[in-house]
């Protein structure tokens, strides 16, 4: 009788909970591949076997970079030559992040919209401040970060404490 | 039970009331507890700590409820608590790669979340408040959120017009109508101009039966010397229009059999005249020089050849016709001479313009293609055909419906069977419970569904009467991009509101031009007034930019000094007669509103201004860095050797004012130039006049692909 009346109310008390909690795993998260994950996707110019997964913004950066800026700042163009051999001093590559990791966002924004004479550079980089919006010059140099060799580490916040995936 | 016992409390039953009344207690704990510990509500808490360990605390949790979020627009049927877990999607300094989710913001779109909340594009379950829930395809829910990758799609569903931000879906609906998937399918606001295949009606008097076998079979493949396969047309992605199908040897033969006999209009052979083949066939000079009138004439703007370089064989040359590596062995050579002749006399709808040939360049091109264009093996593996029995016709007339190919192909006599393929208007918003999977192994989801559909039509319906198709993995995601983006007829009036059409553009031209219009094709590279292709400079303002006399010389004589520009204006021969009404109705009818050709008068240049204008241009602005002049200089932009020959003084200053004011896309950066400088520099270019030929088409960015990027 006593055992009867225990299992009764064990039975009783599981029935209650399951039913209060729903009596469920979770599902895992699904999607682990960053290129699903990721808007657009640009090759790696220095290793032609990996593919950098591109945001939203950094994708729009690569729109306007193959429309306004490849001619001068890649060895391949989308027609073929690049004007890159044609300047003195000769242009950085946009992945060149030797170069352009130590400048910061606000000199890469102003030599863009004023061109290169106003920033103390060479005057064949010419102004884009009046054809290009601001945003689009941010989405350039968030396009020249994602593909910056060696990678771009912002300066101030250490990228390892949140991991970006 | 004695009967004295009854009512009597024991002691164990005070006991087992109290253990149940403790246990009801607990469990009525549990509940507040498990709705304290709620998903939700983790993520609520953990923003707080996260905002709190953020410089900018106080902006971070301005708006903060500990409450559910919701963003309800009930004309669009959205209720949506997304933002009750993605809580910083608004806030500017959350937008670091190193915020983690769910609180990074949003990047900046043209769409504000609270106006049109989060699942129109991302779709998932609105009202869901569990993370799996919302996100992923339950037994309640079937529309799991879309993968970023493809979150184009959902642009396309209300904007049947082409956003510049979204070159993913336009690539898809590119190749939806190139690849004239409307000819069995029908696609809901993907109604664009289909690109058909040739009209078949006549295709015995162009080709032989063993060659249409060899087609159906394996359709372009370049096989070298040794047997391997260096370039397989059918595998990249320059042309891949003709797609494989499934056919077996029967069926070969009987198709093969029922096109080699269709000849609806006979061949008439256009004679050349034996004076010009008795000086010609003997010349050891015979055929380099055809094939330097075929690197004149620049066919290779809209054909390709495949070169072998440095071991490596690729296609050079565009792809707006069909490749021609092996065309010698593939036409009968009196068919080649009257298609060049007059191709529209074989096929009305054909884009090949019609070329004005001296009876010797014909005679040397044809010999060129006939004898140097060739594959002698292109027909080794290819089975004797003896002569088409009846039987074989009428199978083969009979597949020609049912395989689909009248779908694509034009035939005298013969029209496509309606509703081939089934209608895939609605595809990209269908369940999972939908779709037919068959014996697939592939997850049960739609994005898996339409790609293993697209790769391999057998591996889901292994009836399937869809061709084989050969993607680039950057154009099968494109076309998957566009069919997720059809979601079949909106449903509510307030989401009907949403569609942004797709603009039609026409262009009529009348008269005399438009005859000459037709016969050069101009439209198939040039835009007029939006209308036409995109390989060329549009035209639609050429009259406020070019004088008259120059576009009269570039036409007849469309010469560039360019050696790296693969696509250029093809030596069209055109004549005097032509040439002048070309030049006649762009100088007077395509002029910008604001351009007057005419406005502004050469003679008020004087050497200093000139002379200034140079300094500006050499040192001040320098412009050599993109534009070439004498020699040196950049080639983003055009060379400007002759400008003072070629442009018009109103339109230099205009330019220079405002270049996107004129060509909205042109990439020439819009500089801050006072009135005396541009003054100056009109006066200094008005100068340059070359004794070359003029030119213009030589910029690098005239190609067809700009802006199209060569990602992956």
């Amino acid at each position: 009788m006593r055992t009867l009346n225990l299992i009764a109310g064990a039975a009783l008390a599981t029935a209650i909970l399951c039913t209060v909690s729903g009596c469920k795993g979770h599902a895992e998260a699904a999607s682990t591949d960053p290129l699903l994950a990721s808007y657009d996707a640009e090759p790696d110019w220095s290793d032609s076997t990996k593919v950098i997964p591109l945001g939203y913004q950094q994708a729009q950066g690569k729109r306007v970079f193959y429309q306004y800026c490849v001619w001068c700042h890649a060895d391949a163009t989308p027609a073929g030559p690049s004007n890159r051999s044609n300047l003195t001093p000769v242009a950085p590559l946009l992945n060149d992040g030797a170069t352009l990791n130590t400048e910061s966002d606000e000199f890469m924004q102003n030599i863009i919209t004023l061109g290169g004479s106003a920033m103390g550079k060479s005057a064949m980089m010419p102004p884009y401040g009046r054809t290009l919006s601001a945003e689009e010059i941010r989405t350039v140099i968030a396009f020249a970060r994602a593909i910056a060799q060696p990678p771009y580490q912002p300066p101030g916040r250490p990228g390892s404490q949140y991991s970006a995936k | 039970m004695p009967a004295e016992e009854m009512g009597r409390v024991t002691d164990r039953m005070r006991f087992v009331f109290a253990a149940s009344s403790l246990i009801f207690l607990a469990v009525l704990a549990i509940s507040p507890f498990k709705d304290y510990r709620r998903e939700w509500k983790q993520y609520k808490r953990s923003y707080l700590r996260f905002a709190q360990g953020r410089p900018d605390t106080k902006r971070l949790t301005a708006d903060y409820s500990p409450d559910i979020d919701q963003i309800w627009l009930p004309g669009m049927n959205v209720v949506d608590r997304c933002t009750t877990c993605h809580q910083g999607i608004t806030q500017a300094s959350l937008s670091d790669k190193s915020v983690p989710q769910p609180f990074r913001a949003h990047p900046p779109i043209p769409h504000n979340v609270r106006e049109w909340g989060c699942t129109i594009c991302h779709r998932g379950q609105g009202p869901a408040t569990e993370v799996a829930e919302a996100h992923e395809s339950t037994l309640a829910w079937e529309q799991p959120a879309l993968p970023t990758h493809f979150i184009q799609a959902s642009c396309g569903t209300c904007h049947q017009s082409d956003l510049p931000q979204t070159p993913q879906l336009a690539r898809g609906r590119q190749l939806l109508a190139k690849l004239n998937c409307q000819g069995c399918h029908k696609l809901l606001g993907i109604d664009r101009p289909a690109i058909l295949g040739p009209d078949l009606s006549s295709i015995g008097t162009k080709v032989s039966g063993e060659w249409i076998y060899k087609w159906l079979k394996e359709p372009r493949t370049i096989v070298d010397k040794d047997g391997n396969v260096t370039v397989n047309g059918y595998e990249t992605e320059e042309e891949p229009r003709m797609p494989k199908f499934r056919l077996s040897e029967t069926e070969l033969r009987a198709l093969a059999a029922y096109l080699s006999i269709q000849k609806a209009q006979p061949l008439q052979p256009y004679k050349i005249p034996p004076a010009v083949v008795a000086a010609w066939s003997k010349n050891p000079e015979l055929i380099s020089q055809g094939e330097l009138r075929f690197r004149q004439m620049f066919c290779s703007t809209c054909h390709s050849l495949a070169v072998t370089r440095a071991g490596e064989t690729k296609l050079i040359g565009g792809d707006i016709g069909p490749e021609l590596t092996k065309a010698g062995s593939k036409v009968n050579p009196d068919w080649l001479i009257t298609w060049l002749r007059d191709p529209q006399s074989y096929l009305p709808h054909t884009r090949m313009p019609r070329y004005g040939w001296s009876d010797e360049d014909l005679y040397k091109v044809t010999q060129y293609i006939t004898t140097k264009l060739v594959d002698s093996d292109l027909l080794t593996n290819v089975p004797k055909l003896d002569p088409p029995t009846d039987t074989e016709v009428q199978m083969g007339r009979r597949l020609f419906t049912e395989k689909g190919c009248a779908s694509c192909h034009a035939m005298e006599g013969v029209s496509p069977q309606k509703d081939f393929g089934p209608d895939l208007s609605a595809l990209g918003g269908k369940n999972a419970s939908e779709l037919e999977f068959g014996a697939a192994r592939i997850p049960h989801n739609l994005l898996s569904y339409i790609q293993a559909k697209l790769q391999d039509p057998v591996s889901v319906n292994p009836a399937a009467r869809m061709p084989q198709y050969n993607w680039s993995q950057t154009d099968l995601e494109a076309v998957t991009t566009a069919l997720l983006s059809l979601k079949g007829a909106p449903s509510t009036s307030a989401l009907q509101n949403l569609v942004v059409p797709r603009k039609e553009v026409s262009f009529h031209p009348t008269g005399s031009f438009a005859e000459v219009y037709e016969r050069y094709k101009c439209y198939t590279c040039h835009k007029f007034n939006g209308y036409g292709g995109d390989l060329a400079p549009e035209l639609t303002y050429e009259g406020s930019r070019a004088q008259r006399q120059w576009l009269v010389e570039f036409l007849k004589s469309p010469q560039t000094l360019r050696p790296t520009l693969i696509l250029r204006m093809p030596q069209l021969n055109v004549s005097n007669k032509d040439a002048a009404t070309l030049a006649d109705y762009l100088s007077l009818v395509m002029q910008h509103p604001a351009v007057n050709p005419t406005a502004t008068d050469g003679k008020q240049f004087t050497p200093a201004m000139a002379a200034l204008g140079k300094q500006l241009y050499e040192v001040k602005y320098q412009c050599q860095s993109c534009h070439t002049i004498g020699g040196s200089g950049g080639y983003v932009g055009p060379n400007l050797n002759n400008a003072g020959g070629w442009l018009t003084p109103a339109w230099i200053e205009a330019w220079l004012k405002n270049p996107q004011a004129l060509v909205s896309d042109s990439i020439e950066p819009r500089r801050n130039f006072t009135d005396e400088e541009i003054k100056a520099l009109t006066a200094y270019l008005m100068t340059l006049h070359a004794g070359i030929k003029p030119q213009k088409t030589a910029s690098i960015l005239n190609s067809h692909a700009v802006g199209q990027g060569v990602g992956r």
